[in-house]
């Protein structure tokens, strides 16, 4: 809202350079976003707040001011050259719907010449952005801008009938606004409406036909309250901001009605206007004045300091409050119309600390009365986890939530997406179901910028439907590694990222997260290669998956390289119970380590040989690694070669080499009958 | 006596001058065979005479040779171990190549800031909460006093799923979840994601993160909200930064506040600052008393509890506090921008 320094000046004496004044705007939170010379005048930019529109005119700034400054309001008398004619005898008003219209003023002013308007109202206007029209049009904005009330004129000669009626729009009716648009109108919408058909929508704009033209010279002006919420629905529905609605919707003063009609009638006398005598005003059901108690105690318990009364009621009463003590330091406010915004006792004690100034407050510390135990450790494990994927030199990434409809369809994510019902862009109109696409993107973005590897994770929700009605967010880890791992140094060459790059990570995660040992199995699915993907699972528990990215989709995003991701499910894996820790003695007796190399048919995989040896009950045995694994070369067909370390260790004493040998001929004729290995 | 004395410094001088000839490790061994060999070494020998000395002479001699014998066991060790090193130790021809260096991943900006706003407010006796993303109308809105049709709203611009469900546009809801399931005193900060209806530009975006704080207790006052969030921004930003509260208008805190500090870019010297426009001010968060409507939605009586609360955008915050100039590169997730949050 902009608004003029000399129009202020018009309702309080004000003498401030226009940076100090803005300063006391800051202070009562009338917030100055900028400040502007132009010509003689400056302007100030302010923000207003949606429950304040007593501020959306130069009045009600005044009045703020003037309670700051301790200033008086000054007041003016606007003098009317009368007609004979009463107003009743020119127009008929009936309010239809005194639901949606508690007020209505009228008066008509006659012999007005439409023309432009003075060089002063015109520079009045200008300074806060309108454009003068004519002197008709310019006298109602400058009203509204001056009171906060919006008035409306028409041409009284368009109105058949001489009628004025407040309804509701019928089935099928239609209208032109005064910007040329035409409007179909809806039963919930309210009308101005002539003996026969709609001439304005209430609140909201005027019809072009009932409009001031050069040619009027009888002008009816309305000064009306109207239901907030109507108007709203009614603005929105239509698409139709105007200064008007914006005032209407926020909840505009009926008490300012009839001022506004005659201030409005007094200015358009200046142009050879005669006004009608006697304001029309209907006013079925008059608005009681609200009135809430307020506590002086109340004010210092919700501020923390002491606030004098004296203070309460100088500031209150300027501001239009009418106070009554009905015990010592116990007020009864009475709330004047124009604030909406004033309803209990918190309302009150934030005007007193408005203008008290938030700055003199004290500060004080929080005290604390009880300490609390962390609800749960997730998200402490959820650190920890994006820890250990630092360290193996993953990169975190957040990407949108939202995902394109089009694009996530290739990726049969399986879940029904949940779209938008308002979606900013089609691009942007579901919500992810997988966090892998936005991986995929991130990696193709980083290639085209020179990235030579790309190896990021991110931890994020997917949302989806789960049956008709019931939506699901869950939280889920991504990673995807592709390119290089590591670049040449002089020490070492470059190193290309593989599969197990992507497995050791989420094996790492496992670990130092306490969970059991994770297992898997292989599986299809759309978002890998055939045969290069596995399920991942704790405690025979699915939890996720890994892989090979697959080459439809990788083409599908313009990747060239080979890329292995992973999906976990987090809230399920988080939801698993780690191993609680137990500190193991430091083994004081030293171990004995053997290798054994053997050839088994190719089609064995190290699971099931790690299955086996698991099986195994061979005492002493601490641990065992594959250290190799090979094919080809001089091997004979069909075969593959394993070479792993079995470590031995006894608590008490030192192992003599003949248990050894007997655990390793043990070991290697377990293994001879279990999967037929040959010894190399 | 004079004559062990005169001893000592003849073996002293002609120590020195072997030493000064030997050129391998052998001929160290011979030299320590010579001196200190145990049946005929010099200072063996000598000491054998030492023993012969009376009580008075035994004062002077015994310091001299001792020093003698100490002198020689340690130039002997010193030139041993430089003879041998070259032997034992392969030597490094170039020590100015670089090092090995271990990359480690980095967080994002987000979490980096996120987790530093939420160690100073644990430092404080605060508890982490979370909520869900996507919300129904009701905690969005209604519980925290936004009538229906208001034009509040507006400034909460929402995506919509259907007519009941909706994303988040703030993390306040968290607060109802919160006090619906807990009785005071509570003390909670809570993280997150939310979403606006906004198209995307330089300081816009439709998702975001803001951290939220509540307080709710007997006797909390604005005074306590001033307090702890001052501060908050100082530890945030450092000891001198200038704050200022001023008026402000939500739904559901009231008295409302929003918290201005000073722009940390011109420090308000740049009439033409991008930051802060040239006032010198930069928002930051907005803050309040709870509003009681927001207490009896859930049941807590205002006039026995009160609280103080608060939410930040978590992005704007850190785009000022590092100086980044557009919002969108905290999504693109271009690795040049990522893993600069390394060093911090």
């Amino acid at each position: 809202m902009k608004i003029s320094y000399s129009w202020l000046k018009e309702f309080v004496n004000l003498n401030l350079p226009p940076e100090e004044l803005a300063g006391c705007l800051n202070q009562i939170g009338l917030m100055v976003e900028s400040v502007t010379p132009v010509g003689e005048d400056t302007v100030f930019e302010i923000e207003t707040y949606a429950n304040r529109p007593d501020t959306l005119g130069h009045l009600g700034v005044a009045r703020e001011i003037a309670t700051l400054l301790e200033l008086s309001l000054k007041t003016r008398n606007w003098p009317l050259k009368e007609l004979p004619q009463a107003t009743s005898g020119l127009v008929d008003i009936n309010i239809l719907d005194p639901q949606l219209c508690p007020r209505y003023c009228g008066l008509v002013v006659k012999g007005v010449r439409v023309g432009p308007s003075p060089d002063w109202l015109k520079k009045k206007l200008e300074a806060v952005g309108l454009r003068p029209i004519n002197n008709v049009v310019d006298v109602s904005n400058f009203v509204c801008f001056s009171l906060g009330q919006p008035i409306h004129t028409f041409d009284l000669k368009k109105l058949r009938g001489g009628k004025i009626k407040i309804r509701k729009a019928r089935k099928g009716e239609t209208i032109r606004t005064l910007e040329g648009q035409p409007v179909e109108l809806d039963q919930e919408m309210l009308v101005i409406a002539d003996e026969t058909t709609p001439v304005a929508i209430a609140g909201v704009i005027g019809g072009e036909e009932s409009g001031i033209t050069e040619s009027t010279t009888d002008v009816f002006i309305e000064s009306a309250n109207f239901n907030p919420v109507s108007i709203r629905l009614t603005a929105k529905k239509l698409g139709i901001s105007t200064d008007a609605s914006y005032r209407f919707e926020r909840g505009a003063d009926p008490n300012a009605a009839p001022a506004a009609a005659v201030m409005a009638a007094s200015l358009l006398c200046e142009f050879g206007g005669r006004v009608s005598r006697g304001l029309l005003d209907l006013y079925p059901v008059p608005r009681k004045p609200r009135t809430v108690t307020l506590r002086l105690r109340r004010v210092n318990e919700l501020l923390g300091l002491e606030i004098e009364p004296e203070f309460v009621v100088k500031t209150l009463s300027s501001l239009g409050l009418k106070l009554r003590e009905q015990s010592p330091r116990v007020w009864t406010a009475e709330i004047p119309t124009f604030r909406v915004d004033l309803e209990r006792e918190a309302d009150l004690v934030e005007e007193v600390a408005r203008f008290y100034g938030y700055d003199r407050i004290p500060s004080a510390v929080t005290p604390v009365k009880s300490f609390e135990l962390p609800a749960d450790r997730r998200r402490d494990r959820v650190w920890r986890l994006k820890e250990v994927l630092f360290h193996h030199g993953f990169d975190e990434v957040i990407n949108f939530s939202f995902a394109d409809p089009e694009k996530e369809l290739l990726w049969q994510t399986g879940c029904r997406p949940i779209k938008l019902k308002n979606p900013i862009s089609a691009k942007l109109s579901s919500l992810r179901t997988s966090l892998l696409p936005g991986l995929v993107e991130n990696a193709v973005w980083n290639f085209n910028r020179e990235a030579e590897g790309v190896h990021i994770f991110e931890v994020g929700n997917i949302y989806y439907w789960e049956g008709e009605e019931t939506h699901r967010e869950n939280l889920n880890l991504g990673i995807l590694t592709t390119g290089l791992r590591s670049g040449r140094t002089w020490r070492e060459a470059e190193k290309e990222t593989d599969f197990y790059v992507l497995k050791g990570a989420l094996e790492d995660v496992c670990n130092y997260l306490g969970y059991d040992q994770l297992s898997f199995e292989p599986v299809e699915h759309p978002f890998f290669e055939p045969g290069q993907a596995l399920k991942i699972l704790v405690k025979k528990e699915p939890v996720g998956l890994l892989g090979l990215l697959n080459s439809n989709l990788a083409r599908n995003y313009d990747l060239e390289r080979p890329a292995y991701c992973a999906e976990i499910d987090l809230n399920e894996l988080l939801r698993k119970q780690p191993r609680a820790f137990r500190f193991q003695p430091v083994p004081r007796f030293p171990g004995v380590s053997r290798d054994l190399s053997f050839l088994v048919e190719d089609s064995l995989t190290y699971q099931q040989i790690q299955e086996q040896l698991q099986k195994l009950n061979i005492p002493y045995l601490e641990n065992f690694l594959i250290y190799d694994r090979f094919q080809g070369k001089n091997l004979p067909p069909g075969k593959v070669s394993f070479s792993v370390r079995f470590n031995f260790r006894h608590s008490a004493r030192t192992l003599q080499t003949e248990e050894v040998d007997r655990a390793m001929q043990e070991i290697t004729s377990q293994l001879k009958s279990t999967l037929k290995i040959q010894l190399r | 006596m004079s004559s062990l004395l005169e001893k000592i410094d003849h073996y002293r001088r002609l120590f020195a001058d072997q030493v000064s000839r030997v050129k391998e490790a052998r001929q160290v061994e011979e030299l320590r065979q010579a001196f200190l060999g145990r049946k005929k070494g010099h200072l063996t020998l000598l000491f054998e005479e030492f023993k012969t000395l009376g009580p008075d002479e035994k004062k002077s001699a015994g310091r001299l040779l001792n020093e003698l014998k100490t002198d020689i066991q340690n130039l002997l060790a010193e030139l041993e171990q430089k003879l041998q090193s070259p032997a034992r130790v392969k030597q490094l021809e170039d020590l100015t190549l670089p090092g090995r260096q271990l990359y480690w991943g980095s967080p994002h900006p987000i979490t980096l800031f996120q987790r530093e706003i939420e160690r100073i407010f644990i430092s404080m006796g605060f508890s982490v909460e979370e909520g869900p993303e996507i919300e129904t109308d009701y905690y969005n809105f209604e519980a925290l006093n936004f009538p229906p049709h208001h034009p509040a709203r507006d400034s909460w611009d929402t995506l919509y799923i259907n007519d009941k469900l909706l994303l988040r546009t703030h993390t306040s809801p968290v607060q109802i979840r919160v006090m619906e399931k807990k009785k005071p005193p509570i003390r909670i900060i809570i993280p997150g994601k939310v979403f606006r209806r906004e198209t995307p530009d330089p300081t816009h975006l439709p998702m975001f993160y803001q951290v939220e704080g509540l307080v709710v207790d007997r006797g909390i006052t604005f005074a306590h909200l001033k307090g702890t969030l001052e501060y908050f921004i100082k530890t945030l930003f450092g000891e001198k930064i200038k704050l200022r509260f001023r008026p402000s208008f939500f739904p559901f805190t009231e008295p409302s506040a929003e918290v201005d500090i000073e722009c940390i870019v011109c420090g308000g010297q740049d009439a033409a600052c991008r930051v802060c426009g040239g006032s010198g001010w930069k928002e930051i968060l907005g803050a309040g008393m709870v509003d009681p409507q927001v207490f009896k939605n859930v049941n807590i009586d205002p006039e026995v509890y009160s609280g103080w609360a608060f939410g930040l955008g978590i992005d704007r915050t850190a785009m000022f506090a590092f100086q980044i100039p557009e919002i969108r590169h905290f999504y693109e997730n271009d690795l040049r921008f990522l893993r600069q949050f390394n060093r911090r």
